[in-house]
Parts: C-alpha cells; structure tokens; sequence
C-alpha cells in the first residue's frame, strides 16, 4: 500500500506561495498500474517526486506500506562521476542487496557494452536511462514510480521495460508519468487526471485520455 | 512493529548508508589514481610533514624545550582536519544531489561518512608520522589514547560546524562558501594548533580557553609530550560545545531540509 493523505505541496516564487496540489488523496496496491496525466507543469513530476519521497510535503501525510521505487525520470539516482557498474554496486550497498549480484544483472539488463565502466557522464540519455531502469529492476521494488524513463529509450528497450514490468504485474504497482497515449496503453490498465492541483481517478484508461484532451 | 524493533531497523539502516557512502568516498577520491589509496594518508603527511619540516629546520627552540618537529605535526595535521572538513562542508553535499533521490540517504549521511573517513585517515598519519619521526628524534606519544580523543572531539565538533554551514548554504546563501575559505585561514593562529596555553599572559588564558579548539590541541599536545609542562583543557567544556554545536547543526539541517531539491 503507498498512500497519500491530503496533500498539499506549495512553492515559492517571487515572493508568492504558489500551489501545485491541492489536497490530493489517492491509494496504491500492488497490482495497480496507473498512468498520471496532466499538462505540462501540472505537478506530474512533483507528484511522482513526494511519492517517492525524494520531497517533503507542505501538508498531509504520505503512507508507505511497500517498498517504493526512486523516481526514475531524466535526472538523479546515478551518480555522474562514477561509473555504471560502481553505481550498482553503491546502490545494491545502500538498498541491502548483493553488490555482485546487481553488477551483473544490470550489466545484462542495461547492455552498455563497455560503457558499463566508464563514467556516467559520458553516457547518453538513453544509456543512463537503461542504466538506472535495470539498476530499479534489480533492487525490486514492490512499487516502481516511472517519470518518462522508458520515453527517452529506443524500441528495443521499451520492449525490454515492458517484458520487465509485466513479469512482476502481480506483485509490483506501478505509477507512471507520460504523454504518450501509446505508452499508456501498454503499461497501464487505469488513469489519473492531474489538473489544477486535484487528481481525478478514471478507472478506463480510454475515458482517461478522452476526459484529458477535452481539458 | 514496536518502537525499539524500529530504532534497531533505522540504525542498521543509517549504519547500511554510511558504509556504503564511505566505501564510495574512498572510491571516488582515492581508488584510481596512482598510489591509490595511499593518497589518503599521502595528502595530509605531506602538508604536516613539510610544515613540521620547515620549522625544524629554521632552528627555532619551542618553550619547555619540546620538540620541535613532532609540536608541527600534533599541531598542524589535526588543523588539517580542521580545514578539510569546514571547507568541504558545502561541497560535498551539493556535488551529491543524485544521492539525495534515494529517501534513505540524507545530508547527515554524506557529512557523517566524509568525515568519518577524514578522521580516521588523518588519526592514522599522525601516528605514522609521529612513529617515523621516534626514529630519529623525540619520544613515542607519552599517552596515544588523549590524541585519539583530541582528534576525535575535533572532527566531531568541525561536524557540527560544517552541518552549519551547509545548512546556511543551503537555505540560499552560496558565499558561505565563500567566507568559510578565508575564515579557515583566518583562525589559523587562534584555533590553538600553534601556540601553547601557558605561553599566554594569564588574562590571555581566559580568552584563548573560551575556543573549544584550544582544549583539543591541548589535549594532543598533552598525549604527545607528557608531564613536563603544563596544559589546559577541560573535557566536560569540548564535550558540552561539540554537543550543542551538533545539535544546533541537526536543527538548522531540519529547518532547511527539502529546499535543495526542490531546486530541480
């Protein structure tokens, strides 16, 4: 279970308290996959952010009954001035799992060729992304928060991320960020409308995509 | 789960963290270049070494007849750790923003680890240096266990001080930073690392004692030469200012906690 209790997340911006959201409730099992949708600048990623507890809450609760995933989005979770493999083996180290054990499964997952040991910064968008996403698939996650990570990658990977992702369907949930009516569709078997700082839940992900492009 | 079963969790944790961020530190500053890790304990010899050296060689007597070389480096290495760790305190958390996407890793770990490991390392050249030098000249430390604490409480108190500055830095003011380098400079000649207590005319004593830094040279110093001449510290005093430095440095952490990464 991963829930969130009215919460209400503000900014500050020229002086002035800006609300993303606004009282958001929502709650998670396993087996759940819920695509987030919303206009640029909704909160998609703010949402995704305090879920993961990467970002503290102005107010309300957040509730994690399950391990949950980072957000795997562009930016964070890898370090750049190391290198791939030792990033596994940092992260295996800090989530408690075998630092041999994630070195290889990410090796394979990720296929980065000799990439794998060089540093993080010379890496593609792409690369890192294949990176953090086998790195998230090794730690296993009861709950897997996706901010755009599997955008960014080629067919093959997708392909790969899906496989992945569907494998651990019954015992995983899964939150997901994107645009891509595309994407949504094969990884996701419900929505959720982010708009003006509320979440509306649509139980079909059709009447999901239909209700959001009449916004 | 019981409150004590979730403690227990928490710590062990918090204990998972740190060693993995100080294996990474090690790593990451030290495992790859040449000399490896020996770079470690190379980096701050040959400061306290050179400093220990010019000073012996200029051929200037100490009051009370101490050894010239082994004051330079009790004095100057601890100072070491002094500037390191308040001049990296900023640094190192801001060049560790990735780490910070996983919820267990917080700014106290990263501090925690680094300086951790800067104490340990410049614990370690000091006896190397100090066991070198019994070779040639001066005696083995009269008492080793008052430097290890002397050392210990520094880089303790410094933690407290660098939580401080990163919190301010933190909470939007980057010429802390700024301000810290000088600063460290500054204190060279009244942190203690230099000059004796009783050297002072007697009101100067009052003054000097009031740094908690004082104490701690004093302390090392006391470990190094034994009876002979006199020393002041008190440690109810440098344990009561690392303890409320520390938890100044925690609260301030609190207050700003969150606004580092909201900045992405």
């Amino acid at each position: 279970m991963l829930e969130l209790r009215d919460v209400w997340k503000s900014y500050e911006a020229n002086g002035r308290q800006r609300f993303v959201l606004r009282g958001v409730s929502a709650r998670f099992e396993k087996g759940d996959a819920v695509g987030i949708i919303g206009r640029n600048g909704a909160g998609k990623s703010t949402l995704i952010r305090i879920l993961g507890g990467v970002e503290p809450v102005t107010r309300g609760e957040v509730r994690r009954g399950m391990s949950v995933s980072w957000p795997l989005g562009f930016g964070g979770a890898v370090h750049p001035s190391i290198t791939g493999a030792d990033n596994c083996r940092f992260l295996a180290r800090i989530y408690g799992k075998s630092p041999g054990w994630v070195e290889s499964f990410v090796e394979e997952f990720a296929e980065l060729g000799e990439y794998f040991r060089m540093p993080v910064q010379t890496y593609s968008s792409g690369m890192s992304s294949r990176l953090a996403f086998g790195l998230s698939m090794a730690i296993d996650f009861d709950c897997y928060l996706i901010d755009e990570v599997i955008a960014v990658g080629d067919a093959r990977f997708t392909e790969r991320c899906r496989a992945a992702l569907e494998e651990r369907r019954q015992r995983s949930a899964l939150l997901m960020v994107s645009h891509g009516p595309g994407l949504l569709r094969s990884f996701c078997n419900s929505a959720a409308i982010l708009h003006e700082g509320r979440l509306t839940f649509h139980e079909d992900l059709d009447q999901a995509l239909i209700a959001y492009d009449a916004l | 789960m019981r409150l004590p079963a979730m403690l227990l969790d928490g710590a062990r944790m918090q204990l998972r963290v740190i060693s993995a961020l100080i294996l990474r530190e090690l790593h990451t500053r030290f495992g790859r270049h040449h000399l490896g890790y020996a770079w470690i304990f190379l980096e701050p010899m040959i400061l306290g070494g050179c400093i220990a050296m010019v000073h012996y060689v200029s051929g200037h007597g100490l009051p009370g007849g101490l050894n010239v070389a082994a004051f330079y480096i009790v004095g100057y290495t601890p100072y070491y750790l002094f500037r390191a760790i308040l001049n990296r305190a900023a640094g190192s958390v801001m060049a560790n923003q990735p780490l910070f996407y996983h919820r267990q890793v917080s700014y106290l770990d990263v501090m925690l680890a680094r300086n951790l490991l800067d104490c340990a390392t410049v614990m370690i050249a000091v006896f190397i240096m100090i066991i070198a030098l019994s070779n040639f000249e001066a005696a083995l430390p009269h008492d080793p266990l008052k430097i290890v604490v002397g050392i210990v409480l520094m880089a303790a108190f410094c933690h407290g001080f660098a939580l401080l500055i990163l919190a301010a830095t933190v909470w939007g003011h980057e010429n802390v930073e700024r301000v810290v380098h000088p600063f460290t400079y500054l204190m060279i000649p009244f942190t203690g690392a230099f000059f004796m207590v009783w050297w002072l005319p007697t009101e100067m004593q009052y003054y000097a004692l009031l740094n908690p830094s004082v104490h701690m040279f004093e302390i090392i110093r006391d470990g190094q030469f034994g009876p002979g001449v006199p020393y002041h510290w008190d440690l109810g005093y440098m344990v009561a200012c690392t303890v409320v430095l520390n938890l100044l440095g925690m609260l301030a952490l609190r207050a700003v906690k969150g606004r580092l990464a909201s900045e992405h």
